[in-house]
């Protein structure tokens, strides 16, 4: 186990962090912003963050005169000694050492890490983490620990504690091509694999489900691949069905009856609609109840004139709006008339433990997924209020609702401060923790989730961002922000995140762990020398 | 082997004249003066040196003609070497007592007519593992500016220890820290001790 | 500042115009003077030096006698490859009358050079504290006669010959196989003239010790020089003066000689001026001294010469036993020529003598540090050291 020195402790502030003196010989290359480190003070080890690291030098003339034509003797001289590095450091936790002369101190259970109340003083050490201190800190992989990856510099698991990550909502970021769709399919993996929640995911993208080639033209597995019947699969896309070998288990049906106010008015844009359609939207439900859409759709010109005189509505407004929706009657998938049925099977299938992946096919457009996505967690979110409250009721624990984790692509959709507050999502994200129903939002644009919502996320796993903007969403209310921006802003575009949050004791920066053969085979795969088409063969054997 | 006489000692250093007329001691040479009674070893590194008319009132005067100069200048003026004398002075860095190295200044001034020695590599090597010394020497006020007895030090441990890369690390990273916040006179000592490339080359071709 | 030295530089400018001025006329004289030394045949001036003597005419000048041709010029021969000279000079802290314990110290410098293939140089000094009565007294019993001043200084001579003598049987000792030729210098001359004033006795009691040391020098095969630098005399000059005075030489007021001016141009000209014309090296024939004092030398009897040693005309003295053989004479000629090529500075000075003047020289501290010694001796002796008055305020100089 290496247990390099990095430098000392020169001083310091609990609010702001200490500044540790690199020693001669250490460069601040082999050191990355964001980094976890330990300083080991008198009584505790401090598990910290380098936030920012400093060049200075003892006399200040050496920075308006610098030797010219130096030697590399010379050079090598000064760095480290007249020039120098300092670092900043954040204490992120800390850890009581046992004092080794008192045996029952020893023997005592050791309390894990602490929240930082003190610093240690001058000339503590500063040295690399170990891989005791990581799994001292981030516990060891097994369990509701799911090791995500490696740190940076180092090989050792770094674990989530996806307990923590599934009792509230959660964020994927990071900016196109930064593998967040990935990411997600590894914590999912965790989540399936742990049995801690769940799954419902709305796949726009057709990529959770089956395999999927990569960018560097890699194919890898799908969930279904991975873990067999215990993924449903739901498409919109009749088609898909009829694929073989990677055929969806039910093809979903929306009737116009289904959809509600709600719906319509977060398809504003995609629909064109107008500032008046809420208000007419409003007349025609007082008017139609469940039958509104249907009943617009099907009226003719004069009928919708008629109508309009009768309710005071505006005749434009509703001519308009009439016209607009009728693009959602042209959906494949939409039906005059559906049962709410095969929707509370779903639920139901959620709640025996299976995890569901609704593809949408050929019909990824924008207008699609939002219209379905938020139609179906509406349903959900009435499913689990209502099996809450029996459970309330009976105090059961076979009534307890299993938790569920949806995850929603392109979440600013449904999350942006104009629909946020309306959209089932923007409730679940809110306020639904308590009904046992988080979300897993998946973003490249965090800048455009609404705050409110932002700040509820309980862990954040963000790859590389480059927008101010995204950056500052993403570190809406988290501490030590300046660290951790600076450790954003320094991850390498692919296969590097940084997770922050209620999952992990404290930031850090990870190189993700491989989504491969050997990863398939730790959630449980069947063996990749059997083949895919075996490996479907047995998920029907199975079903 | 001795090499000179102490003719004037303070407790920082001392005044000796060199046995050999025009030849003192290396400049930043250690050198020792031995206490058999106290059991004592007393250590100096040599700060200057000097050749001038026994007579402090008598100047030197040219000598050389066409045919005589240089070394035939003493062959034909034997008198010279009776009436120039050679000092070189050196600042006291440390001291050998009871088997151990200390590296300030010792309780007494060496004793006056004492012979100075030089020091062999075994012993030189012993006392340089520590570089305290270093600050006695940037302490000395004398005729040689301290950083470049300092440097000429530095050469000569160097030299005498073989080359010894590491220890020259070492020893310059001691005295950046020594003259951190002077950082011309730290290049100035940097410069004089600078082993250069065909010495790096050299280190590498050994290590192969 | 009591020396008024804005009065005196007034005067130093006034001298060195008088000279200026007189320079054209005494280089006319000096010219004239040289011609009738090239004129006047030896052997006629001999005769007239002897006809005077024996004619018991007083010179008030001392006269040179010519050995040989007046205006000759002998070139050195050059040194020989291995040879050795030795210097030797002395000074003194004389007694001092105001102080209560009477002592003096003399110091003897010396330089012995050796050149060639065994190139070396041992100098040294023989110091001594002197304070016996004895010492102080030429004749103690009867505490007569204090040596100090003249007597001082020829006692000082004789401690130089003797400590010469000392250092050359001290080598002679040592060295074993063939010796190379050594030469003796000392500082200034060897006709201890100061003494010629004082009583027989007293000549007798110090020239003794003096002509010891030169015998034994004989004895060793050590030829012997006094060097003089600078010298003032005019001993050969006197005797053209002689040459061409008609009358008797002590009438000169009544002198009316037509040469009168001559004579009188020739009492202003030092030897050194008329030997000029010696080139670089040369020197020049031998001159008997007419010293009232070197009647008692003997075989010591004292002949002096003028040599250029380059940039400046030195006067020379040797005992007759040197100037008698050729060999010897030859010897030192070339050896002082060959010093005068070695010495560092210009005009040039023997180094042997340059060296053993430097062992000599007792300086003002090192004067002041036997005062102090003497008194902190004495002090540990129950002695109270009584100074005069004078003397205590010479040194306080109190305001």
């Amino acid at each position: 186990m290496s247990n390099k020195r990095l430098g000392v402790v020169v001083d310091g502030a609990f609010n702001s962090g200490l500044t540790v003196r690199l020693d001669p010989g250490v460069t601040t290359e082999q050191l990355r912003i964001g980094s976890f480190v330990v300083v080991e003070g008198q009584r505790n080890r401090y598990f910290s963050l380098i936030s920012d690291i400093h060049l200075k030098a003892t006399d200040p003339r050496l920075l308006s005169d610098p030797p010219r034509a130096t030697s590399p003797f010379i050079a090598h001289t000064l760095s480290g000694t007249s020039t120098y590095a300092t670092v900043e450091v954040r204490p992120m936790l800390m850890l009581e050492k046992p004092d080794e002369s008192d045996p029952r101190a020893l023997l005592e259970m050791r309390r894990g890490p602490q929240p930082v109340k003190t610093i240690p003083i001058h000339f503590a050490e500063l040295r690399e983490a170990t891989e005791l201190d990581f799994a001292t800190v981030f516990g060891k992989e097994g369990g509701v620990y799911f090791a995500m990856g490696t740190p940076l510099t180092m090989d050792i698991p770094i674990c989530l504690n996806l307990a923590h990550f599934v009792e509230r909502s959660d964020g994927i970021f990071g900016q196109s091509g930064t593998g967040k769709s990935f990411l997600a399919r590894l914590v999912i993996c965790g989540v399936i694999k742990s049995k801690v929640a769940v799954n419902l995911i709305f796949d726009m993208h057709d990529e959770y489900a089956f395999d999927k080639q990569t960018e560097d033209g890699r194919w890898v597995k799908g969930l279904r691949q991975i873990f067999g019947p215990q993924v449903l699969i739901y498409s919109l896309d009749e088609e898909l069905a009829r694929r073989s070998g990677r055929n969806a288990d039910v093809t979903l049906k929306i009737g116009l009856n289904q959809i509600e106010e709600a719906d319509v008015i977060l398809l504003s844009e995609e629909l064109n609609l107008r500032q008046t359609a809420e208000a007419t939207i409003g007349l025609l439900r007082d008017h139609f109840r469940g039958q509104w859409l249907l009943k617009l759709l099907q009226m003719t010109q004069e009928e919708l004139e008629e109508w309009c005189k009768n309710s005071g509505a505006h005749a434009g407004a509703a001519s308009s709006l009439q016209r607009n929706l009728k693009r959602l009657q042209r959906q494949e998938y939409i039906v005059e008339e559906a049962p709410f049925a095969a929707l509370d099977d779903m639920i139901e299938s959620l709640d025996r433990g299976k995890h569901v992946i609704l593809q949408f096919g050929r019909h990824n457009s924008v207008l699609d997924y939002l219209l379905v996505s938020n139609l179906v967690t509406r349903r959900v979110r009435q499913r689990y209020e209502e099996k809450t409250r029996r459970y309330e009721e009976s105090k059961n624990p076979k009534d307890k609702p299993r938790p569920l984790m949806i995850t929603i692509e392109e979440a600013h959709k449904f999350l942006n401060p104009a629909v946020a507050r309306q959209t089932t999502f923007g409730i679940i994200a809110r306020e639904m923790r308590k009904y046992n129903v988080t979300l897993l939002v998946i973003d490249q644009r965090p800048s455009s989730i609404d705050p409110e919502v932002m700040s509820q996320l309980g862990t954040r796993i963000t790859g590389k961002l480059t927008e101010e903007r995204d950056i500052d969403a993403v570190l809406t209310g988290v501490s030590n922000r300046n660290a951790l921006r600076g450790a954003l802003e320094s991850l390498d575009t692919r296969q590097e995140v940084l997770i922050m949050g209620h999952a992990v004791p404290m930031p850090i920066s990870l190189r993700t762990r491989q989504y491969d053969e050997a990863f398939y085979q730790a959630m449980g795969a069947p063996e990749a020398s059997q083949g895919p088409e075996i490996g479907i063969r047995d998920l029907f054997g199975e079903d | 082997m001795r090499i000179g006489e102490i003719v004037e000692t303070t407790s920082t250093g001392f005044v000796a004249e060199s046995f050999t007329l025009n030849r003192p001691p290396p400049l930043g040479s250690l050198v020792a003066v031995s206490l058999p009674a106290q059991d004592m070893e007393i250590y100096a590194v040599v700060a200057y040196g000097q050749t001038v008319g026994l007579d402090p009132g008598r100047r030197a005067v040219r000598r050389s003609t066409e045919i005589v100069f240089d070394e035939a200048i003493y062959h034909e003026h034997p008198e010279l070497k009776h009436i120039l004398r050679t000092e070189f002075g050196a600042v006291l860095v440390g001291y050998l007592a009871e088997g151990q190295v200390w590296q300030h200044l010792p309780p007494q001034p060496p004793p006056l007519h004492f012979s100075v020695q030089t020091v062999e590599t075994g012993e030189l090597r012993r006392f340089t593992d520590h570089l305290l010394y270093f600050r006695l020497l940037l302490s000395y006020n004398g005729p040689v500016s301290p950083l470049q007895v300092l440097a000429a030090n530095v050469r000569e441990v160097y030299r005498q220890r073989g080359s010894d890369r590491a220890w020259l690390d070492v020893a310059a990273r001691e005295i950046a820290t020594l003259l951190k916040n002077d950082h011309e006179a730290l290049l100035t000592v940097l410069y004089a001790i600078d082993p250069g490339e065909a010495s790096a080359i050299a280190e590498r071709r050994g290590q192969l | 500042m009591p020396l008024k030295l804005g009065a005196v530089s007034e005067q130093i400018e006034h001298m060195a115009q008088a000279m200026a001025a007189l320079s054209p006329a005494q280089e006319q004289f000096l010219e004239q003077a040289q011609a009738l030394l090239r004129s006047i045949p030896a052997d006629a001036l001999r005769l007239k030096l002897e006809q005077q003597r024996q004619r018991q005419v007083r010179f008030p000048w001392l006269v040179a006698t010519p050995h040989g041709s007046l205006c000759g010029a002998i070139l050195a021969h050059p040194a020989p490859v291995d040879f050795c000279v030795i210097g030797v000079d002395a000074s003194s802290v004389p007694p001092d009358r105001h102080r209560s314990v009477r002592f003096y110290v003399l110091n003897v410098g010396y330089a012995a050079l050796t050149y060639g293939r065994y190139a070396d140089a041992v100098l040294d000094a023989e110091s001594q504290l002197y304070f016996r009565d004895e010492d102080l007294y030429l004749f103690p019993e009867k505490r007569d006669v204090p040596i100090e001043g003249t007597l001082l200084n020829a006692r000082m001579e004789v401690e130089s010959l003797q400590t010469l003598q000392e250092v050359i049987q001290h080598r002679a000792h040592r060295s074993s196989g063939e010796r190379p030729p050594i030469v003796a210098l000392r500082d200034g001359p060897l006709i201890l003239w100061t003494l010629q004033s004082e009583p027989q006795e007293v000549q007798d009691k110090l020239l003794y010790g003096f002509l010891q040391a030169m015998s034994s020098l004989r004895q060793s095969g050590i030829p012997l020089a006094g060097y003089i630098s600078y010298t003032d005399s005019r001993d050969v000059a006197n005797s053209l003066r002689v040459w061409i005075c008609q009358e008797s030489p002590n009438e000169c007021e009544h002198c009316k000689n037509s040469k009168r001016d001559l004579c009188l141009a020739l009492a202003k000209i030092r030897d050194r001026d008329l030997f000029n014309f010696l080139a670089t090296g040369e020197r020049s024939e031998l001159f008997a001294s007419s010293s009232q004092i070197l009647e008692r030398y003997g075989e010591h009897r004292v002949d002096f010469f003028y040599l250029n040693v380059g940039g400046e005309i030195v006067r020379v003295e040797v005992p007759h036993w040197v100037s008698a053989d050729a060999e010897w004479l030859s010897l030192l000629h070339a050896v002082i020529y060959d010093q005068s090529r070695r010495s560092p500075g210009f005009p040039p000075y023997p180094p042997a003598l340059l060296e053993a003047h430097e062992q000599a020289v007792i300086t003002t501290t090192e004067r002041r540090l036997i005062e102090e010694m003497v008194e902190r001796a004495l002090g540990l002796h129950g002695q109270s050291v009584l100074r005069s008055a004078k003397d205590d305020s010479k040194r306080r100089r109190g305001i």
